[in-house]
């Protein structure tokens, strides 16, 4: 009995807690902090972190300063739900993130009906063709990343003929989904399509029939962990052919967990904190010293999230959530007039973003960016 | 409170009662959740009513282990064939939802006792082992047939049903459906255990070989265990879809199967208020310990294994315990 009473006394501690203060802008960050989604989720919250106190730092937007409650999703559709109801019944000013696609389809209509921008960090194709007018990304899509990789593998590598590999979730199925019909327009023939499990540990069989199918070049579109161990049991195999990825191939998770089996990857990489942009590589040095281990991409996507929404509040010159929807829809954000933005954004209407990216190897453990490509609507 | 065997001597001395006890309790129980959530805001209405779901499948749960005494691993796996189900009638052939609702119910109860023919010939952790395979089948099936469950992006825009013409698109208005939908689920359910059938179940549980020897269909009612605690979960998924309005694989995992489980234990085995609690739990304690930030996991964490320990018949089984301890002191035990 007397568990429930300190149960219940910790419960009524929790439920009495101060309101908030009112003279702070409140984000609430939706994010995947346990689960499937949590190496990715973790990167993305201390990326928003950082960026709250640089604008702290600077005195705020508007002279307010930036609070940032964050709200584990568990990687879970309803538990999302759950949490951006409640993001929007305590009143925050816009919503950040969640990361997975599938948390982001279980939300977003409730951003949408209470007219408040939600700023996520997903690259599936699907969640920006609905007409949902207040949901915007942070990095590119996989339906703007596929042509320039299936070009890349025309061009570049020259290859005749591809082996895809894949993960079984909303991203890696929508990353394939997108590149076999652009591989067929570039006239590249697939001699293998292997679908691989999240979470999987030991890709030798996959290795295998990879090898085995011959190909010219070997596209991995896999999660952080999951590259990394496909990359070491292909090298165990003694697959020579070269090997493609997008953006998570070349990770910071991926070359440190992957050690020697990463040297040669090559690919297409969003956004890099390798990147010869000087205030990418900034934040990178400054995220490293700040939690002891590199960002990914998606730490970069939490940063650049609050700077949007500083950068809509600040041009509107008020405080209106719905303002900052429309604000961002359409525009161009110029790093010049916002450093923290990183590289100059052009946000289309349905959300969708156009950036440059770079085409990026790695040598000797170590992502080196070969080529700037630009915009896909210069 | 339906007690577990310890208690069936004084059960059995005084039911009525006790049976009025636990229905007074269930109807109380939903009038105070009808008004529950004014001035809740709808996140409190939301965590409310996903609360509820999880209770009707945390029910069915309890029903197969808490009473009959089979353990399952694949409750998950019925609320997201009730889900989709339920999801795939309704957006893609245009079906009602309470035609749907049926169909869902009917479909989980075929495809449980279908299950439950393995535990007819296996018990316990073999049983539990026959169930993970089948949870994991079901999930599969639902992630690769892309044509039919949309695989890894899941079905979206999922309708909420009208009831008698009213709309039940806000917060409020579907949680008042499903409070209504819940009492029904668990009168029947509390008719169910008091009956023959619910006497036959814990005596399935308790002793099958004299169970068997005193006439019980132990057959039959394994079987039929199997089947009805599968038709909860298949409404509880039903109920899921259009409160969540989209479905994806993830939330009828493995994982969740076990978290279910998890549910009933903590909740109470074999007690009717059991999934109630253990849903409480499951669902909401973790959304209260938000406050606590990235440490509430490990909070909950600690608060469930401390139960556990302190309580192995989960919070039904200690409250119980304090009850018979007090009418102990104040003498009025008869």
């Amino acid at each position: 009995m007397k568990s429930l009473w300190v149960m219940a006394a910790a419960l009524s501690a929790a439920l009495s807690l101060p309101a908030q203060a009112q003279d702070k802008v409140k984000l609430i960050d939706v994010i995947e902090l346990s689960g499937a989604g949590a190496a990715a989720g973790t990167n993305w919250k201390n990326g928003a972190d950082m960026a709250a106190a640089d604008i702290n730092a600077k005195g705020g937007i508007l002279g307010k300063q930036v609070e940032i409650v964050h709200y584990d999703t568990q990687t879970n559709p309803g538990n999302t739900r759950a949490a951006v109801q409640r993001a929007i019944d305590e009143n925050a000013y816009a919503i950040l993130g969640p990361i997975f696609s599938g948390p982001i389809g279980a939300s977003m209509q409730i951003s949408q009906r209470a007219e408040i921008a939600q700023i996520v960090g997903g690259e599936a194709a699907g969640f920006t063709r609905q007409g949902n007018p207040y949901i915007f990304r942070t990095s590119i899509s996989q339906a703007a990343a596929m042509p320039k990789i299936a070009k890349y593998l025309k061009d570049t590598v020259k290859a005749g003929s591809i082996a895809v590999v894949w993960v079984n979730n909303d991203f890696g199925k929508g990353g394939r989904d997108t590149i076999l019909p652009e591989l067929e327009k570039a006239g590249i023939k697939v001699t293998a399509d292997v679908s691989t499990e999240q979470g999987q540990a030991d890709f030798t069989a996959d290795a295998i029939k990879v090898k085995n199918a011959n190909a010219d070049a070997v596209f991995v579109y896999l999660n952080e962990e999951e590259s990394a161990r496909f990359l070491r049991a292909a090298k165990q195999q003694g697959i020579t052919k070269p090997m493609i990825g997008e953006t998570t191939l070349l990770g910071a998770k991926v070359l440190e967990l992957a050690g020697d089996a990463a040297n040669g990857v090559k690919g297409h990489v969003g956004l890099s904190t390798d990147a010869p942009v000087p205030a990418l590589q900034d934040f990178g040095k400054r995220y490293r010293e700040k939690y002891g281990f590199s960002s990914d991409h998606n730490g970069v996507k939490g940063y650049m999230a609050v700077f949007m929404v500083k950068w809509a509040t600040e041009k509107q010159k008020k405080f209106d959530k719905k303002g900052v929807a429309d604000t961002l829809r359409g525009a161009t954000i110029k790093a010049s007039e916002e450093p923290g933005i990183l590289m100059d954004t052009v946000i289309e209407q349905n959300g969708d973003l156009d950036r440059e990216s770079f085409l990026a190897e790695v040598v000797n453990g170590k992502q080196v960016i070969n080529t700037t490509l630009p915009r896909i609507k210069p | 409170m339906s007690a577990p065997a310890a208690q069936n001597s004084i059960a059995s001395r005084r039911p009525a009662r006790r049976i009025d006890a636990a229905l007074i309790g269930l109807l109380l129980g939903a009038a105070i959740l009808w008004f529950a959530p004014v001035g809740m805001g709808r996140y409190g209405t939301y965590v409310l009513s996903l609360w509820l779901v999880m209770s009707i499948g945390v029910m069915g749960l309890n029903l197969t282990l808490g009473y009959a005494g089979q353990s399952s691993l694949a409750q998950a796996a019925f609320m997201g064939l009730g889900a989709y189900a339920t999801a795939i009638l309704t957006t893609k052939y245009g079906v009602s939802w309470y035609a749907a609702f049926a169909l869902s119910g009917l479909l989980t109860f075929a495809v449980g006792l279908l299950l439950g023919f393995p535990a007819l010939r296996v018990r316990t952790h073999y049983l539990a082992f026959v169930t993970l395979a089948f949870s994991t089948l079901i999930w599969l099936l639902i992630r690769n047939e892309q044509w039919l469950t949309g695989g890894v992006y899941g079905i979206s825009n999922i309708n909420r049903p009208d009831f008698l013409g009213i709309k039940l698109f806000g917060a409020l208005e579907f949680h008042r459906f499903v409070v209504v939908v819940t009492l029904v689920l668990s009168l029947k359910l509390w008719w169910l255990v008091r009956s023959p059938w619910g006497r036959a179940f814990t005596a399935l549980r308790e002793n099958p070989v004299r169970a068997a020897s005193l006439g019980v269909d132990t057959r039959a009612y394994t079987l039929l265990a199997f089947a009805i605690g599968s038709a909860y979960g298949g409404f509880a998924g039903s109920l899921y879809a259009p409160l969540v309005e989209f479905i994806d694989p993830s939330p009828f995992s493995l994982s969740q199967s076990l978290f279910l489980l998890l549910m009933v234990v903590a909740g109470g085995s074999g007690y009717l208020f059991g999934p109630f609690v253990g849903a409480l739990l499951g669902v909401v304690l973790p959304e209260w310990l938000r406050f606590a930030g990235s440490l509430y996991l490990i909070i909950f964490a600690t608060i469930v294994l401390a139960l556990l320990v302190i309580c192995p018949q989960g919070v039904c089984g200690l409250i119980e315990r304090g009850w018979h301890a007090l009418r102990r002191k104040t003498g009025g035990a008869r």
